[in-house]
């Protein structure tokens, strides 16, 4: 008990000091919150606009989709299908039949390259709230023969509502497929990729055209949320596995994105070491004083008997009361500091905010706001304080008790 | 038997660069209940031969042996531990814990010896009152004039019941009251508990009051009297 009393009193012997740790402690745990916070707010907008505008959580393809993307790859789905999909995972919220192909898109003069995609807009909507994002005009009825056109295709091509569109391409087991569709609306796509190249059709009307009567590409489920990806994925590979189909996860159909944002994070993980560095010798510095200044009482406590283990624990606890007071408070505050830019974004402008709303995003810097950021930059900085920390160790551990005495 | 025993002990500084003879082949003894002054002139040894007695420092050559043991060679661990166990140290200067009170510093020590709670305050509050600080316990080491703090540190010394006491020049902080105030201390322990005290000093005052004194010129035993 007298050892704790020891190493509390310590840290009240130099309030100003140890307050000064502390809050230094703090801070870089407010600082390295916040960077990650930043760093990742901004990958994260682009997987959730990829996961919502494009892939979906789960989709069920038919096994040989993936290596050969074509048509004559689709699979058979029904309503059986579907109430087996919502059986299998009964949380399952949304399922979304799409058929999907590339075939060229025109007006009577031009022809460009594009994403064709049979969909059933209101599920679509459901899910990705994708009407939000029309910029001119309507989605279709599920029958009709209508298109939505995304902006950057229907700007190169020249084409408005009211507009015929022009598809021709392939349908299933290379049947034709050539068709006119009224433009009913214009869409401006989130991804800048699909802004440029996308169209889509009534996923019936598709069919018929692709020659592929109730078969579609992708099933796209949402399984109730992300944490319920990589149990879906597997209920829906066990149940379908005699069906030829296969269930992918988000990341799974990403990974590209996925490795190009690992690899933008390699500049803020060296941001992070730099910060990490700061931080160390900032505590080094405050440790150094510390242990210099004491040198002498430990000294006297070696000399009248005390072991260096013991003396090394007294230090030890001095520390963890600092460390563990310092990385908490910083949570606590980092935790209220992002709260706070959650309820009041800040707010991008002039060209940036241009872009950002030109892609469909809000105009606010993009934050995340993950849990598992607090607690492991909490951990690293906890661990960086506890590193430093082991020079005092070494030097009890090294000390001269006769030279301390005089110096 | 003489609690401590000195055998030709030599101690060389800096021997490789500018060897300094600090002690030349001392051989003395201290025998139980002695209260005596080792003395000399400035660099004459005194700290040197009591950090060796002490096993604050090991010999060049030559050994020290204390109640039959010879702590010359043992590691620093185990050195630690006989410190605990048979030595009491009164330092010139900086002797306490400036954290803890009077009564907390003298406890200390028995709490390093896992000594029993209870026993522990009674021994150390006793201690206090023999040193005439029996006000004061509460007090931390800022709160106290020199004097008051050297009487702790004797205190915190007795309180491990070690089997002698060392004191380096205990008195060379002190103005001459508190001086002769902490030998009537002392000198009264060692009337009537027998405790042994091995001090150094060059205070004339203060060797007067010395049963033995021993006289160190240059790292050498010069004289060794017994007074009165
Ligand atoms: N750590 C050391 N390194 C080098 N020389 C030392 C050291 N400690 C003491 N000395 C030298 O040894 C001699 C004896 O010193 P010391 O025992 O402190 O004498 P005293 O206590 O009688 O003044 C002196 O010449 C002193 O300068
Ligand atoms: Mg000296």
């Amino acid at each position: 008990m007298l050892f704790l009393k020891l190493a509390w009193r310590n840290l009240w012997r130099n309030r100003k000091r140890t307050l000064i740790t502390v809050s230094a402690i703090t801070f870089a745990v407010v600082a390295a919150v916040f960077m990650q916070s930043i760093n990742r707010g901004s990958h994260e907008v682009m997987i959730d606009n990829m996961v919502r505008f494009h892939t979906g959580y789960v989709q069920l393809q038919d096994y040989r989709y993936d290596a050969e993307p074509s048509l004559d790859n689709s699979f058979f789905f029904d309503d059986e299908i579907r109430d087996r999909v919502k059986k299998t995972y009964p949380e399952t919220e949304l399922v979304l039949p799409r058929i999907e192909t590339f075939m060229l898109a025109g007006n009577e003069h031009t022809t460009r390259g594009a994403l064709v995609l049979g969909i059933l807009p209101e599920q679509e909507d459901a899910f990705s709230g994708l009407k939000n994002h029309l910029a001119d005009g309507r989605f279709f009825d599920p029958a009709e023969q209508a298109a939505v056109v995304t902006k950057g295709l229907a700007e190169r091509l020249q084409l408005s509502i009211g507009d015929q569109l022009l598809l021709i391409g392939q349908g299933r087991f290379g049947m034709s497929a050539n068709g006119l569709f009224e433009i009913t609306g214009i869409l401006d796509h989130p991804l800048r990729d699909m802004n440029n190249q996308t169209v889509y059709i009534p996923l019936e009307t598709a069919q018929f055209l692709l020659s592929a009567d109730d078969h579609i590409t992708a099933l796209l489920v949402h399984p109730g949320g992300e944490r319920h990806v990589r149990a879906a994925a597997n209920a829906f590979n066990e149940e379908f596995s005699g069906d030829d189909l296969k269930a992918y996860t988000w990341p799974e159909m990403m990974p590209e994105l996925l490795q190009l944002l690992e690899f933008d994070l390699v500049g803020a993980y060296f941001m992070s070491g730099i910060l990490y560095i700061v931080i160390g010798f900032g505590f080094f510095g405050t440790i150094l004083t510390m242990t210099l200044e004491r040198t002498k009482e430990f000294g006297v406590l070696v000399s009248v008997g005390m072991s260096r283990v013991r003396l090394g624990m007294v230090l030890f606890l001095e520390t963890l009361f600092i460390s563990i007071t310092g990385v908490i408070s910083g949570v606590v505050a980092a935790w209220l500091i992002l709260y706070w830019f959650y309820l009041n974004p800040i707010e991008l402008s002039g060209e940036i905010a241009e872009t950002v709303i030109e892609m469909g995003w809000e105009p606010v810097l993009p934050m995340s706001f993950a849990a598992d950021q607090f607690y492991m930059q909490g951990l690293i900085v906890f661990v960086i304080a506890m590193f430093v920390f082991l020079f005092p160790l070494i030097k009890i551990m090294r000390l001269n008790i006769l030279e301390a005495a005089r110096s | 038997m003489a609690i401590v025993k000195t055998e030709k002990l030599s101690k060389i500084y800096n021997p490789d660069t500018v060897p300094v003879h600090a002690l030349r082949d001392v051989t003395i003894s201290f025998e139980e209940g002695e209260f005596t002054s080792v003395v000399g002139p400035s660099g004459s040894g005194k700290t040197t031969l009591l950090n060796m007695i002490g096993g604050l420092d090991k010999p060049t050559s030559g050994s020290v042996e204390i109640d039959g043991t010879t702590i010359t060679g043992m590691s620093d661990r185990e050195l630690i531990d006989f410190r605990l166990k048979h030595i009491g140290f009164v330092f010139q200067h900086y002797n306490l814990i400036p954290v803890f009170t009077a009564l907390e510093n003298v406890s200390f020590i028995m709490l390093l010896q896992k000594r029993e709670k209870s026993e522990m305050e009674n021994r150390a509050k006793s201690l206090l009152e023999q040193v005439g600080l029996s006000d004061r316990m509460d007090a931390r080491p800022k709160q106290l004039s020199g004097g008051q703090q050297q009487r702790v540190a004797v205190a915190r010394a007795l309180a491990s019941e070690p089997r002698f006491i060392l004191a380096d020049e205990p008195t060379a902080n002190l103005d001459s009251t508190s001086a002769m105030n902490l030998l009537d201390i002392m000198e009264k322990m060692n009337r009537e508990q027998n405790v042994t005290f091995i001090f150094s000093t060059h205070d004339q005052r203060v060797i007067d009051r010395a049963r033995r004194v021993v006289y160190m010129v240059d790292g050498k035993i010069d004289r060794d009297e017994v007074q009165k």
